[in-house]
């Protein structure tokens, strides 16, 4: 048979679902559910902050995993990983020389030029932090390029607070430049060198001038609501405001249905969108 | 099977009693799909074999529709082989196999319309597309409905014609084969068929044969659907049909514009390193379709679910593709719904219902 009735893409890729093999070179724990990966990979994955993608183990599965680093031209990877099911028990007792199939990267993610010359909020919490630290390190990184940056972050506890290390030395850089605010619900009877609180309890007392403010958020669903309250009131706009969302994805390209929020396809127009896009959007946040 | 490039002619009348030693004669150089019975419970897509029985139009609609044999229920994205010493063999399965889907209903008819077009959205899919692109339709006018459930006429898919390669209408004791592309051309050679060169008293014939009304009909037009259904959101309509749902997903599984899929890695036991990243059906009906690393929900009750489902064929998909009905009113799910839930009903009651009702969570 020749001619096609329907033409198909020219883009059209045999190899789509096949996953580049990477070396794993360095696993260290984080708290007892995470751990951080760093993986090399055979060239550069040329990711934009925000983007995810597939990580998988032959014979055990797959499963869409956040970028942890910013953009890079050498060929590192960084992830956290919480131990939450059958791939990811597995992967948490890989040792460094270990290979693991990657695809991606995919999704819309964070476009940096949107935010030059602005002043930037990033509210996490728990492992909200590991996507957006891909947008907290090109910001720090560049202090010329953008305005200041604000980083709230909060957990449950000391003990699941991740990248302990990074926010205690961002805390120490140029205050004008950087700000850290550190939460935990509860201190557990750990010792705790930062605030008692919800990521919603300093957004009142922010320095900001609403005009040229970008706000980040990531964290669990209960989140968004209350935090997006709080921006109100500050007089933030929503197009100012960029959530990143977590949703069950099985393939990464806008196929498999598992990600679908209305008529939107969080694997492609997310996993980050601009909140006025989707202010609308019922099931979206919650 | 060859193309005749460049032929005119288009249009033929074959007599309706050598239409089964037409299909037998392709099946022969062709892997041919033809609805035929299957046992006690109606009819299914198989293959055509000489002792097959060939009953042209008279079949209530397949279990399945013909287009899953474009997605299987298990499909092997790719093969990989581990190795001690290098990376490992990985291998993409694309199945470019020829093959004729026959006795193909209007309304299948569109749903692989809509699927072409779901598939070729942003990154193509190429195992759908592959099969897809191998693959000639020969399909066939509806004169009557094919039972209380369908609704095709409604959900704009009776007189879809798009996408077949030949077109069949039935004359009392003749039929008109319409070549609708190059492939269907190369169809339909052989003694059997007498040139057509006027069709348009054959199709006025036809059109005064088809019962009217067609089936059931909704309240509204198709096209104003999108649009009412997307006001519904807590409407107590959502409540009211999912009160006896199972959320077994059959309705999902039998769905001709139903696409989500798992993806399994299976591993070959008897070696321990080979083995197949494999796609299988899954469906938004079953409880945990949308559960997330940790166990949250966004839609953990039936009602949502079954909003989401309604929705998808009404308003989401309709807003992405530009195509009013994702629906295409085949009737399966409501023929295959374990408590009896017809989505018919769940439309035509959210027309009527009007304003929203506060109801789901």
């Amino acid at each position: 048979m020749c001619a096609m009735t329907h033409p198909a893409s020219p883009e059209l890729d045999p190899e789509l679902y096949l996953p580049r093999m990477a070396s794993v070179v360095a696993v260290e724990s984080m708290t007892a559910r995470e751990k951080f990966f760093k993986v090399e990979l055979s060239k550069p994955l040329g990711h934009r902050p925000g983007q995810f993608v597939m990580l998988s183990l032959l014979g055990i599965g797959e499963a869409p995993i956040s970028i942890s680093c910013g953009p890079r031209h050498d060929n590192i990877l960084e992830m956290v990983i919480r131990n939450a099911g059958s791939l990811t028990r597995v992967l948490h007792r890989l040792q460094p020389g270990a290979r693991v199939g990657i695809r991606g990267p995919f999704g819309s993610g964070f476009h940096l030029d949107d935010f030059n010359g602005k002043d930037v909020v990033c509210i996490v919490g728990g492992l909200g932090l590991a996507p957006l630290r891909s947008l907290i390190q090109p910001i720090i990184a560049q202090p010329q390029r953008f305005g200041s940056i604000t980083i709230i972050s909060g957990c449950r506890t000391p003990a699941e607070e991740l990248y302990r290390d990074e926010l205690e030395s961002w805390s120490r850089m140029d205050q004008d430049k950087v700000s850290v605010i550190r939460l935990v619900d509860k201190t557990a009877n750990l010792p705790w060198n930062g605030k008692i609180g919800l990521v919603t309890a300093p957004i009142p007392d922010l320095k900001i001038n609403p005009a040229r403010t970008l706000v980040a958020l990531c964290g669990p669903p209960v989140m968004y609501k209350f935090v997006l309250m709080e921006l109100k009131a500050l007089g933030i706009p929503n197009s100012q405001i960029f959530v990143d969302l977590e949703r069950r994805m099985k393939c990464g390209v806008g196929q498999c249905g598992h990600c679908q929020i209305n008529h939107v396809y969080c694997c492609q127009e997310g996993p980050v969108f601009r909140f006025d896009r989707i202010e609308n959007l019922q099931e979206a946040l919650q | 099977m060859s193309i005749k490039g460049g032929d005119s002619v288009r249009a033929f009348i074959i007599r309706k009693n050598a239409v089964s030693d037409w299909i037998k004669h392709l099946a022969r150089k062709n892997s041919v799909s033809f609805p035929q019975r299957a046992g006690h419970s109606g009819f299914r897509f198989k293959p055509v074999l000489e002792t097959s029985e060939i009953q042209f139009e008279h079949y209530r609609p397949t279990l399945a529709p013909p287009g899953k044999q474009l997605t299987p229920a298990r499909e092997v994205l790719f093969k990989y082989r581990k190795n001690a010493t290098a990376d490992p063999m990985l291998e993409s399965v694309l199945d470019s196999q020829a093959r004729v889907l026959a006795g193909v209903r209007p309304c299948d008819l569109k749903a692989i319309d809509l699927m072409d077009r779901v598939n070729r959205e942003g990154f193509s899919n190429p195992h759908y597309l592959t099969r897809r692109e191998n693959t000639v339709i020969i399909a066939h006018d509806c004169l009557q409905p094919c039972d209380a459930a369908c609704f095709c006429a409604a959900t704009g898919s009776l007189h879809w014609r798009a996408n077949a390669d030949v077109f069949l209408t039935s004359l009392d004791d003749e039929i008109l084969v319409e070549c609708l592309s190059e492939r269907g051309i190369a169809l339909a050679q052989g003694d059997h068929f007498t040139l057509c060169e006027n069709t348009e008293p054959h199709k006025k014939r036809a059109e005064a044969l088809r019962t009217q009304p067609f089936g059931r009909q909704f309240p509204v037009p198709l096209e104003q659907l999108p649009a009412i259904i997307a006001k519904q959101w807590q409407s107590r309509v959502w409540e009211k049909h999912v009160e006896h749902c199972f959320s077994c997903g059959s309705c999902n599984m039998v769905c001709p514009t139903c696409y989500c899929f798992n993806v399994v890695d299976d591993f070959n036991l008897a070696d321990g390193d080979s083995g197949t990243r494999t796609s299988t059906w899954d469906g938004c009906m079953l409880p945990n379709f949308s559960e997330v690393a940790g166990g949250h929900n966004f839609r953990p009750h039936p009602a949502a679910r079954q909003r989401h489902r309604v929705k998808r064929k009404f308003e989401y998909l309709s807003q992405r593709f530009q195509e009013p009905g994702f629906c295409i009113g085949c009737g399966r799910c409501a023929r295959q719904c374990t408590a009896q839930i017809d989505i018919f009903s769940i439309v035509s009651d959210l027309v009527s219902q009007g304003e929203n009702d506060p109801c789901v969570p």
